[in-house]
This record gives C-alpha cells, structure tokens and sequence, in this order.
C-alpha cells in the first residue's frame, strides 16, 4: 500500500503530460481540476479523443486506470482558500502546474499553511524553456499582457514532454528521500540549479 | 561575486566573468543585452540583439547546490496547465 499521497493541482499540458511518468511512484494520486477536455487539448495535452468533454481530473484519472491500472483521485474543482485545506488534507507533497499567477498564490498559500511541501513547474509562453522549482524559491510569473498566446498549440509538445519528465523525476526523488533540486530546463540544457 | 546564466529563445549559456550578487535586475538586463552582442556569451551571440529584448525577462538570484552565488535571466513563465 502507498505510504504518500500527491496532490497534483492542474491536469493541463505539464500536469497531464507528467503523469504517465508518475504511473509507477509509490503514492496515492489525487488529481484537481475544474476544467472539461477540449478538442485543440489534445495537441498538448495527455488526453484522448473519447476524454473531450470530461472533466480533466476525471479524464486523467480513466486513462491512468484504463491504460496503465493505477489508481488515483479525481477532484474536479477549482481550488480556492474555501477548499484548499480539504484537497491538501493527508498530502505527502503538493505539485503546481496551474496555468496562472493566482491560482499558483493560493496553492503556495494553502500549502505553507498546511505545512506540505510543494512543488511547482512552469513554462514559457513560446515553449521554449521551463521550470521545476520548490516553493522556498519560487515566485510565480504573470502573463505580459492578459490573453497573451499559451502553449496550447501542439508545436510545443516536446518542451512541454521534458518539463513535465523532469518535474516526475524530482518527485520521485523527492519520494525517495533526496533533497529538494530545482532544474531549468531550455533547449540546450538541463541545469540543476538548487 | 556570481555567475551569470542567460536563455533567450531557448538557447541557455554562461557568461563567465563573475558579477557583483547584489547587481541591480535593470543593470543585469543591459549587461546581458551588451554581453550577448559582443559575443561574450559563449553559444549565445546574437550581434544585432535589441536593447529591449530582455525587458520582461525575469531576474533569478539563487545559492547553488555547491553553495555557489548564481543569477540567472530568463523569460518569464506564467504557464503549467
């Protein structure tokens, strides 16, 4: 039986594409998104057709069980102060992949508050770079300009691959014991850069 | 003293000569423009770089995991999903 439980917040482009990597970590998955799977998700996303118009958690959730056998948790909600508690509740570890400042604010907060460390990943807005980082270190960064082009477009799907690859590797560090390694991750390198 | 670290348009390389830590974030951003055109950058020179193109770039001061002073530009990034 697992001995960890993960709170993965943000079933998008890097929370999808990192779970098939977690497939095999010694932990319960508990999934949260208030999001449904859109057609243009799948260029980016770890989602299959028969997923579009299923809520993302529970979509990730059925293809982990369906595919792979693995269990977890579907949460499909949207995490505020009013629920961040109960969704963090029992967690081993926190992992952010939201897509936005405050989403990423409200988890930091929650998360320090329920003194669970937390984890977060991030991209650029062309695709061309990312980040894994500790909440000890992190500072989330806002669009330029709201609206402003995401990577949603499946050009970007290989960054998206290795960000998300790496993030998986740092957990499962994380699982093991290992201390807490932030990466930059660009597309001439992957540096350890705490 | 620290390092610094530049990535731009997913290229990421070191410029060598060590920089005061407490470098204010706009004197990084016009060092790292006048670096990356003199070809100072190793693996990363681009002579007709704009004078703005590090505007919004974020400016990372971390220890490392030798205990090394870094800084690092590097674009923003506002997504996960």
């Amino acid at each position: 039986m697992a001995s960890h439980r993960i709170v993965l917040c943000g079933v998008g482009a890097l929370g999808s594409t990192a779970l098939p990597y977690l497939r095999n970590v010694a932990a319960e998955l508990r999934l949260v998104d208030f999001d449904r799977v859109e057609s243009k998700n799948l260029a980016a996303q770890w989602f299959v057709k028969q997923s579009i118009g299923k809520n993302k958690a529970e979509a990730a959730r059925l293809q982990l069980a369906n595919f792979y056998g693995a269990k977890a948790e579907a949460m499909g909600v949207r995490l505020g102060a009013h629920n961040a508690a109960q969704l963090l509740a029992d967690c081993t570890l926190a992992v952010d992949c939201f897509d936005n400042a405050d989403s990423r604010i409200a988890l930091s907060e929650a998360a320090r508050a329920a003194n669970v460390p937390l984890v977060h990943a991030a991209l650029a807005a062309d695709g061309t770079f990312g980040i894994v980082r500790w909440d000890e270190r992190f500072v989330p960064d806002r669009e330029d300009a709201e609206g402003q082009a995401t990577c949603e477009g499946g050009e970007h799907l290989p960054m998206i691959g290795l960000v998300g690859a790496m993030l998986a590797r740092t957990i499962q560090d994380f699982l093991s014991g290992s201390e807490r390694r932030d990466f930059m991750i660009s597309m001439t390198s992957v540096m350890r850069t705490a | 003293m620290a390092l610094l670290n530049i990535t731009y348009q997913g290229q990421s390389a070191d410029y060598e000569l060590a920089i005061d830590f407490a470098t204010t974030d706009a004197d990084i951003r016009r060092i790292a423009v006048e670096v990356v055109r003199s070809g100072g950058v190793r693996g990363l020179h681009l002579p007709h770089l704009q004078p703005n193109a590090f505007a919004s770039f974020v400016v990372d001061r971390l220890t490392g995991p030798a205990g090394e002073q870094r800084i690092f530009l590097r674009p923003k990034v506002p997504f996960g999903g």
